[in-house]
């Protein structure tokens, strides 16, 4: 630990999410720690998909790219990395960081593997022993989806990652811990912060909110000046300067694009929360409603007044179920009457798709430029001056085959059709659906390992 | 007036669930907010865009309300057949909200 604040910065926000921003955060944001999330809530569904048909793969392959690009230095500047990457097959993940290790010439690399969030071979026996999965939303019975599973992970905190790191760990690999775990266990570890601590756990879970989510932090997204703010391309990545009750000053990688101030920081704090007094997390219940920010320099903000208080006795789980298709087309009318075009486009659409069988379920009609955001509450185009009018329709089906008919019986539109149109396009990908199972698990029926394997 | 006169915001998605967080850029500000966008107004301004219901939170300290809107994604992000799956505009939709008269609860 360096002097008393330890110094974590938020390397990756989303599978996917550009690995520039980390490794200039290694290079020049004097982090202790770079943490990095790269799991949403569909993210689990798509790798158990490729781990079912490769057991080799199923994590997510950025972390690769990104440690290419930033673990010599990491290791030079006794910079560890956590990370969530390894989604539903963690060892895997970890096994090709080893390879990397050697591809790099690096050896003595330790590299910690975090499981325990994957409960789906133990469904049957936590159900004779009577937790029921039910359906955190509706109440359902797990029975109705069981045979269409893809994962069950939980939501898993931090003491993995701090037993990992107790153990030397240079590199932390994990399956679905949650995102503030990835920032509390580092912190639990360098100050040594007992596990009840909810104070400061609660503090310290809304300092992990805050930059969790990368640049969205630092002027990404930001709505208020959005014209005012610099180097979106270029945009740093948020470091956290932690202090041992929590708190913590907020900036980012120096010589970044972006801006760290009260507005951009406000504005990340209310993203994706439900009651700011009850964040449930799986260490702690973290309360944001006190939480105040200062500005103390230029992109440094001090963020105060988080508190918590004793975790939640279950745990989230995650399941994802096989949930059918979208089948989806999209073609553009133009004046003169494109509305009424328009109209008369997706009357012969849906005609034709009964001649063909189409079997389906819920459908949506959006007219692109004009009602794909905010559906019926914005009018329809109707004014026959309107130049040109975008639709999109897209129905959710059972299968592949019934999801490809949408396209395939669109195309006629460009001959057989009213006048006018342009854009049908080509052959998009059939897209699979996987619906989220929100259930909860006791905490105790819940063991987090550690291994650790070295380079 | 309209709520983007005072305030900015966010929206995400948790499920099926959609939350906007609305901060103001003063106190001054944070006080129309508490006054005029309640839940009912908030409720009647997205109508049919949330099938569940509105619930309203304050973190004073930062001058800023979070709107947690039920059944508001179509199913949720992973299924939902809308373009704007995970509801990141939605935030925008209620800074166009009209305040300061309540006959504009409505549509604006």
């Amino acid at each position: 630990m360096r002097g008393r604040t330890v110094r974590l910065g938020a390397g990756m926000a989303f599978w996917g999410d550009s690995v520039r921003p980390a490794i200039e955060m290694v290079e020049r944001g004097e982090i202790d720690y770079l943490c990095c999330d790269h799991l949403a809530e569909l993210t689990m569904s798509i790798l158990a998909k490729q781990r079912a048909r490769n057991p080799e793969h199923g994590h997510t392959r950025d972390i690769l790219d990104l440690l290419r690009g930033a673990l010599p230095m990491c290791v030079e500047k006794g910079v560890k990395v956590v990370s969530n990457s390894g989604g539903a097959n963690p060892r895997a993940a970890a096994e090709r960081v080893l390879e990397l290790c050697k591809e790099l010439g690096l050896s003595g690399i330790r590299i910690g593997v975090v499981t325990g969030d994957d409960i789906e071979s133990e469904i049957d026996v936590l159900m004779a022993d009577g937790v029921s999965f039910a359906n955190l939303d509706t109440g359902a019975e797990l029975e109705t989806v069981r045979s269409k599973l893809t994962h069950a992970a939980v939501y898993t905190g931090c003491e993995g990652i701090v037993e990992a790191l107790r153990l030397g760990a240079d590199v932390v690999i994990c399956g679905r811990v949650t995102d503030i775990a990835l920032y509390l266990g580092p912190l639990v570890h360098e100050f040594g912060w007992p596990l009840d601590d909810w104070v400061r756990l609660g503090m310290a879970t809304v300092v992990a909110h805050a930059i969790e989510c990368g640049g969205q932090a630092t002027g990404g997204l930001y709505a208020g000046d959005w014209a005012g703010v610099e180097g979106l391309e270029t945009l740093g990545y948020p470091i956290a300067e932690v202090s041992d009750d929590g708190t913590a000053v907020l900036t980012k990688t120096p010589g970044s694009g972006g801006r760290v101030d009260i507005g951009t920081v406000s504005e990340q704090l209310v993203y994706e929360i439900l009651d700011p007094g009850r964040y449930l997390t799986a260490d702690v219940t973290a309360d944001f409603t006190q939480v105040r920010l200062e500005e103390i320099g230029p992109d440094q903000v001090r963020i105060t007044g988080g508190t918590g208080r004793a975790r939640p006795e279950t745990l989230k789980v995650n399941m994802g179920y096989r949930a059918g298709f979208i089948g989806e087309a999209q073609f553009t009318y133009t004046w003169p009457d494109a509305w009424a075009k328009a109209q008369r486009g997706i009357e012969f659409l849906k005609r034709r798709l009964d001649r063909a069988g189409f079997v389906h379920g819920d459908e949506i009609v959006e007219y692109i430029g004009h009602t794909s955001m905010w559906g019926d509450r914005v009018p329809p185009p109707t004014d026959p001056e309107t130049p040109e009018i975008v639709v999109r329709y897209a129905a959710r089906c059972p299968d592949a085959e019934q999801a490809r008919k949408v396209f395939t019986e669109s195309v006629p539109l460009y001959n057989n059709g009213p006048a006018g149109v342009a854009g049908v396009g080509t052959r998009p990908p059939v897209k699979e659906l996987y619906a989220i199972w929100p259930c909860l698990i006791p905490r105790e029926r819940v063991v987090q390992s550690v291994e650790m394997l070295e380079a | 007036m309209r709520v983007v006169d005072v305030a900015h915001g966010r929206s995400g998605d948790k499920g099926d669930t959609c939350n906007v967080g609305l901060v103001a850029y003063d106190d001054a500000g944070y006080d129309v907010l508490l006054r005029e966008v309640t839940e009912e107004r908030v409720a009647a301004h997205y109508g049919d865009l949330v099938k569940g219901t509105v619930t309203r939170y304050e973190l004073p300290g930062i001058k800023a309300l979070n709107f947690v809107l039920t059944g508001a994604l179509d199913g949720g992000g992973t299924l939902s057949l809308r373009s704007d799956h995970l509801g990141k505009v939605m935030y925008a939709w209620l800074l166009r909200m009209e305040i300061g008269d309540p006959s504009n609860a409505g549509v604006s």
